[in-house]
């Protein structure tokens, strides 16, 4: 049975729409979490509020049993999920620019767009500084080319690559989840913050 | 129950139980029947002789020639470099990694060309990549490049060069043929100055 779409079970028009309906549902669920406040995201930085780390971790551990559990019924073939390829020096290069502008903005770019469906003044803003970035890559695209395509891993699996196998890897990253949990809960006891 | 809690107990578990999953189980590399059928009906898996000679005589090291034939008849002839795994015993543990494997192109040949069949299909559902049949098998490498017959004489210019390149390989390869071929070659030779002759003929006549 697989993934849906590369076995053809639904059409590419039914993809896109039910990509329309979870992005709907991701918004919904982001919002309602709070993630419309850049002070509540930037939390995580400071300690007081660590609501992301525990949101984001919570979904990559759903998704990442579900996936296990589906291929052992038999339900989902793990070679056709799509994985990016690894390209480390733009990875690392893009995660500290991503970093950096998260601490300064407050907002990610998923965020942003939760915080500008609101209303809020300073997500439209972030929104422009994230166009701002994107045409600026392109226009110069010509200098990062070769830094952008440097480094090429192709997709290897932290399993893979620690010698063990998905499930056994599956199992620490859920009890380190765990463990950056409790840290993350003693953290906010330690760096309260009156109202933000 | 605070929250966290609450997913730990939850969640622990359902990791002990993911991690102690044999991986088998929790990958699928078999191809479906449909595809399986698609593949042999296309006949993706046939490799020319031609190009099996070719790529002997040039000696490309990603050649692995595989006889699928019983031990006793390997013995007794086998093609250059070949190596024997009978079709009887092909899931034997011994002979995974050189079915399972992406740096050589396994050629699996036997007498005709059904037994190295029935072999890629098992291979090929089992999710082996890059195994290939010999065309016609050893009959037709015995046949038409070891001892090549020499095209009539209408036949068009591809079919001589064809014929000159496998006259070259089985001198390179098998020696067999070394003896009907030199045959061929001086009818091949006899049969040019007839039509020169021929041709001197044709304007003495039209003047």
């Amino acid at each position: 049975m697989g993934p849906l779409a590369p076995y053809e079970i639904i059409s590419e028009n039914t993809n896109f729409l039910l990509a329309f309906f979870i992005g709907i549902a991701f918004g919904w669920v982001l919002e309602s979490s709070g993630f419309s406040s850049s002070r509540k995201l930037a939390g995580i930085f400071y300690g007081y509020d660590t609501v992301v780390l525990k949101v984001f971790f919570t979904g990559a551990i759903t998704a990442m049993l579900g996936l296990l559990f589906m291929s052992l019924f038999g339900w989902v073939d793990l070679d056709l999920i799509y994985v990016n390829p690894t390209y480390l020096t733009s990875a690392i290069l893009g995660g500290v620019i991503m970093g950096a502008g998260f601490i300064m903005g407050g907002f990610c770019p998923g965020t942003s767009f939760c915080g500008a469906a609101i209303g809020k003044i300073d997500a439209m803003v972030f929104i422009g500084g994230l166009f701002i970035g994107v045409y600026g890559f392109a226009f110069t695209y010509g200098w990062w080319e070769k830094l952008f395509f440097a480094k090429y891993l192709g997709e290897p699996k932290v399993s893979e690559t620690l010698g063990m196998s998905d499930g056994l890897f599956g199992l620490f990253l859920i009890v380190a989840a765990i463990g950056m949990f409790v840290v993350a809960e003693w953290a906010e006891k330690k760096f309260p913050r009156e109202e933000y | 129950m605070k929250p966290l809690k609450l997913l730990a107990l939850f969640v622990i578990p359902m990791g002990i139980i993911i991690a102690a999953v044999p991986p088998d189980r929790v990958k699928h590399f078999r191809l479906t029947a449909d595809e399986l059928l698609q593949e042999a009906g296309a006949g993706v898996q046939f490799i020319s002789p031609d190009v099996v000679a070719d790529m002997l005589v040039q000696k490309d090291p990603s050649l692995r020639l595989i006889d699928v034939r019983t031990p006793e008849e390997f013995e007794a002839y086998s093609m250059p470099g070949a190596i024997n795994v009978p079709l009887s015993n092909l899931l034997a543990d011994e002979y995974t990694d050189i079915l399972n494997q992406d740096a050589y192109m396994n050629v699996l040949y036997s007498n005709g060309s059904v037994y190295a069949n029935q072999a890629w299909m098992i291979a090929r559902q089992l999710g082996y990549e890059n195994n290939y049949v010999l065309e016609g098998g050893l009959n037709y490498w015995f046949g038409n490049i070891l001892s090549a017959q020499a095209p009539s004489q209408t036949s068009p210019n591809e079919e001589f060069a064809l014929y000159d390149f496998r006259k070259s390989a089985a001198a390179a390869l098998g020696g067999g043929g070394v003896v009907a071929t030199e045959g061929s070659a001086t009818a091949v030779k006899a049969a040019k100055p007839a039509v020169t002759s021929k041709a001197k003929k044709k304007p003495a006549g039209g003047c």
